[in-house]
């Protein structure tokens, strides 16, 4: 079967598999000009979630829809075992430790909840319209986990359970009537969610957005983030600096150059003409999950492979814009490039989840 | 009612794959956005960046923290801070590293490889900006020489760091512990801990146990440096935080009359006060030096350390497990009275000898005692008394009292790395040795022999309750942060389920052991001060057997006693390996803290003043 599934690979999309690759040697090559140990630690998450692809390709995607509820559960279980008894580092409280390393249950969520919410708004064997009773369900299953993972506090992936939730919707259709309401709603509610929000939220948060308005207010203080990726990202120039010549990086001037800002470090060494190459592979991984949809004729893969690409590219717009300084630093990592172990497999489940329906859906 | 649930009922999104081309379209317009917004900042203003990312780099240099001072229950520093002079590399900015280590070497007169050997146990691990700790402890003239090159060795810099001063002679060593630098292990598990390298972080003792107070919270100092790594000026410090200090319940003046006795035999004291579990002594001999081994050591200076046949990097009060001897009659007399299998009225006779099968016992006073009560085998510590009770009662009463006692699990001391003896009985053979439990193994376990094992910790615990009717006390070392109120905890002891009569009985028989001229532990007699205790002396090894031919080793001696009688304060528990004599060899030691106790704690209360200090 694996010998099966791997011929299917290189043979059917070679493509894939080379884009694939480039990327993930990018990033390790990234994160070695960072911190050369990050980058070790990387390249063994990158094997892992390689193999962990692999397992995944090995089942078909019907039984995981199957099963969706108890991955949901005991991803979920684990989010309630880190919020009650996490390992705490840096003040937050995201991991569970394992022996000589941590998983983060919150990426883990991720995929749970794209494989939950795929199982919960298609039923059936064919695509009927979403019921208010499974819309409510499905807000439900979305909104606690990600206010348990913004408690952590973690506001970046809980974001990101948000963007899955709005995608499947989105995807399901929704009344017009609907949206002009909530829109209406929200706007003559402003005030008091915009109360209710900002309260609760760290002092680092508030921080980050009070900066987005204005980042010059206080270099070396709050806007310090967005002006540094935006100087590191502008000195790459055409053809970037180097590994060596990135004084951003080299100097720790880039806070978080590793995780959130992995793709500023990116193009200050390899400059705009390396940031094109970049963008045309994520493009290409968007149009083949887009492709892998399209050509899907079981509404469950369907779904399951368009909220997969709407997800990463949501996830990926997000992330880039946020290091050129379009949007507030909310904390979305991007997919397949930032440092983490957890992020990583579940960016390689993804991408095998996409090859899944490929493989296993009726065309 | 289908077409309600759509988004739009009119047309170009009206199915999910109509919406799913929308959400394709989002990316491409986000791509654009993304692709002009790239070409705005790289290539139009790309000589603006670029003069501001050559221009201003931030630097920032960690300081370290000052770690906490140690002092006793009085104040008396045990722990302080000096300064240190130490070199430092930043990798990253040493243009030739072969060429400059080795002028750095030949400065500090030391071989090139030393340095190389520091630089690579934390240079892979660290980002090339963060400065590595190539030497520290620099004498004068090193420090001389290697400033006056400093000018041709950029990326190298001299800096004053603290040191840790422990007290002199290795006063308290063990239980004070050392610090060393970190490395690269010990960033593995937690890469982020943000600790300047060269920080000093606890290895054993009350500096690894406390090793998060003591270490307080490093600062950041941000240099705006130009191109050239010059100064430009410094932006927001954050200063360090100084970690606290710590009172320990230790007294130093009983700590060093514990170790001044204890002299150059290898052993243990433990002195606590039974009220509350505050430890007022741990000592342990053969010691090391806390200083030597918080700086950078020689692999080989360290394995003759560790090799030693002495092993002074144990601590004997906490991690020695040794047969408790003859001490341990305490607890078979306490399972026999809870058994009611002893009468302290009725009368014995010791002939001398005791026999279990095949197998003869002897009493360790040829001849025997004659005929005595309860009263003088625990006084002149009869073990043909406890052989035959061992018998009568069988190994599981005996090491279920000892269990209540807190014997076969850790006390729970706040250090690390504590041992905890074994209780044997049935069951624990069956489970450890695989073999059944045979009756000639009872009478040596009554007597505290065969495969019982204790700490003196766990002895001097055990004594505390007898003191206090079976209160058994928690020690503990941490009595406060200095600066931050008394710290008086409120006692916390937990009961033993054993009838106050019966520790009247043992305790009494305890007294006339230090008071009556026939008594093992007459030795430890104080005019003034009114002491109770047991003499333990337990034969180690046998020289039969694979030990055959070898010069018999001499018994470990035990005494661990409490005082006053009438009013439990101090509990005194001595170990000395291979001493022999319980009474003679353990027993001055003891005396000598209670002694040392009486003086400073309790002289001045309206008892009458001792006589002059021997």
């Amino acid at each position: 079967m694996v010998a099966k599934i791997l011929a299917y690979v290189v043979r059917v999309h070679p493509a894939f598999l080379v884009v694939l690759s480039a990327l993930l040697l990018i990033d390790l090559l990234t994160l070695f000009s960072v911190t050369p140990y990050l980058a070790v630690k990387q390249g063994l998450w990158e094997v892992f979630g390689l193999l962990m692809g692999l397992g995944i390709l090995l089942v078909p995607y019907p039984l995981f829809l199957k099963n969706a509820r108890w991955i949901y559960g005991v991803v979920l279980a684990l989010l309630a075992i880190v919020f009650l008894a996490g390992h705490a580092s840096h003040g937050a409280r995201r991991w569970i430790g394992l022996g000589w390393f941590q998983i983060q249950p919150s990426e883990f969520m991720i995929l749970g909840l794209i494989l939950f919410l795929t199982w919960l708004f298609v039923p059936e064997k064919r695509d009927i319209p979403l019921r208010p009773a499974r819309f409510a369900a499905g807000l439900l299953a979305s909104v606690f986990p990600a206010l348990l993972i913004a408690r952590q506090p973690d506001l970046g992936t809980a974001f990101e359970l948000m963007i899955i939730f709005s995608v499947f919707v989105f995807l399901k259709g929704i009344p017009s009537r609907i949206v002009t309401i909530s829109v209406l709603a929200g706007l003559a509610f402003f005030p008091v969610l915009w109360e209710g929000v900002w309260t609760h939220l760290h002092e680092f948060q508030k921080d980050r957005i009070r900066a987005f308005i204005d980042p010059a207010s206080d270099p070396s203080g709050l806007g310090y983030h967005t002006i540094q990726s935006i100087v590191a990202v502008g000195s790459g120039g055409w053809f970037g600096q180097g590994l060596s010549g990135a004084t951003q990086v080299r100097y720790q001037f880039l806070p978080g150059a590793h995780t959130d800002f992995v793709f500023a470090v990116f193009t200050e060494e390899w400059g705009f003409a390396g940031a094109l190459v970049f963008l045309a592979l994520i493009s290409y991984l968007v149009w083949f999950g887009f492709r892998t949809a399209m050509d899907c004729r079981d509404p469950a893969g369907f779904y399951l492979s368009a909220g997969v690409t709407g997800f990463f590219l949501f996830c990926f717009l997000i992330n880039v814009l946020m290091v050129l300084g379009i949007l507030p630093v909310v904390g979305v990592p991007m997919p397949l490039m930032s440092y983490g172990g957890s992020a990583m497999i579940i960016s390689l489940g993804a991408m095998a989840l996409l090859m899944n329906v490929r493989f296993y859906a009726k065309r | 009612m289908a077409s309600e649930f759509r988004f739009h009922k009119n047309g170009i999104l009206g199915s999910p794959r109509v919406r799913l081309n929308g959400l394709i379209f989002v990316f491409w317009l986000g791509m654009a956005v993304v692709v002009v917004r790239l070409y705005v900042v790289q290539v139009i203003k790309h000589h603006h960046y670029l003069a501001l990312a050559r221009d201003n780099v931030v630097k920032v240099v960690p300081i370290p923290p000052l770690r906490g001072e140690i002092t006793d229950r009085n104040g008396v520093v045990l722990v302080r801070n000096g300064p240190d002079f130490a070199v430092f590399e930043i990798p990253g900015e040493v243009r030739h590293p072969r060429r400059e280590l080795a002028w750095l070497a030949y400065d500090l007169g030391i071989p090139a490889s030393q340095l190389r050997h520091s630089l690579s146990r934390l240079g892979f691990v660290l980002p090339p900006h963060m400065p590595v700790p190539l030497e520290t402890g620099l004498s004068m003239a090193q420090v001389g020489r290697v400033n006056m090159d400093l000018y041709r060795l950029p990326g190298f810099y001299i800096q004053v760091m603290p040191k840790r001063i422990y007290p002199p002679d290795n006063i308290g060593a063990h239980l004070l512990g050392y610090v060393g630098s970190f490395t690269s292990s010990d960033l593995k598990g937690s890469f982020y801990r943000h600790l300047p390298p060269g920080t000093g972080i606890g290895k054993s003792g009350i500096e690894k146990e406390y090793d998060a107070l003591l270490q307080g919270a490093p600062g950041l100092r941000r240099q705006l440096v130009d191109s050239h790594g010059r100064i430009v000026r410094n932006l927001r410090n954050e200063p360090p935080k100084e970690g606290r200090s710590l009172r320990l319940t230790i007294d130093m003046r009983l700590q060093m009359t514990a170790e001044r006795f204890l002299g150059d035999r290898r052993g243990a004291v433990v002195a606590l006060d039974p009220r509350n579990g505050e430890i007022l002594a741990l000592a342990s001999h053969p010691s090391y030096s806390s200083e030597e081994l918080s700086q950078a050591m020689s692999s080989a200076r360290w394995k003759t350390l560790v090799q030693a046949t002495d092993h002074p990097l144990t601590d004997r009060a906490v991690q020695g497990l040794y047969p408790p001897g003859s001490v341990f009659k305490i607890v078979t007399t306490l399972a026999g009275l809870s058994e009611h299998k002893v009468d302290p009225d009725a009368s014995f006779h010791c002939a001398g000898t005791f026999r279990v099968g095949s197998v003869i016992f002897h009493d360790w006073k040829r001849g025997g005692h004659g005929t005595i009560h309860l009263h003088k085998a625990i006084e002149q510590s009869c073990d043909i008394f406890f052989y035959h009770l061992g018998m009568t009662l069988g190994p599981e009463p005996i090491a279920r009292v000892a269990r209540l006692f807190g014997l076969g699990s850790r006390t729970g001391i706040d250090l690390p790395a504590e041992l905890s003896g074994v209780v044997p009985d049935r069951e624990w053979k069956r489970k450890y040795l695989h073999t059944p439990w045979y009756p000639g193994e009872t009478p040596p376990m009554a007597i505290g022999q065969g495969y019982l094992t204790v700490t003196p910790l766990e002895m001097a615990r055990l004594m505390g309750a007898v003191a206090m009717n079976g209160q058994l006390s928690h020690p503990h070392l941490l009595l406060g942060e200095r600066g931050n109120g008394t710290g008086q905890r409120a006692p916390d002891l937990t009961p033993i389920p054993i009838p106050k009569k019966d520790f009247d009985i043992v305790r009494a028989d305890l007294r006339d052991v230090v008071a009556a001229p026939h008594g093992t532990g007459h030795p430890v007699n104080l005019p003034f001060f009114a002491i109770a205790g047991k003499t333990g002396t337990a034969q180690v090894v046998s020289n039969r057997g694979k030990n055959k031919g070898t010069k018999r080793p001499k018994a470990d001696s035990w005494f661990v006693g409490f005082g006053p009688f009438d009013d439990p304060r101090i509990v005194v528990a001595v170990l000395i390996e291979n001493g022999g004599d319980g009474g003679d060899v353990a027993g001055p030691v003891a005396r000598e803290v209670f002694r040392m106790y009486y003086i400073t704690r309790l002289a001045e209360k309206g008892n009458p003043a001792p006589a002059v200090a021997s």
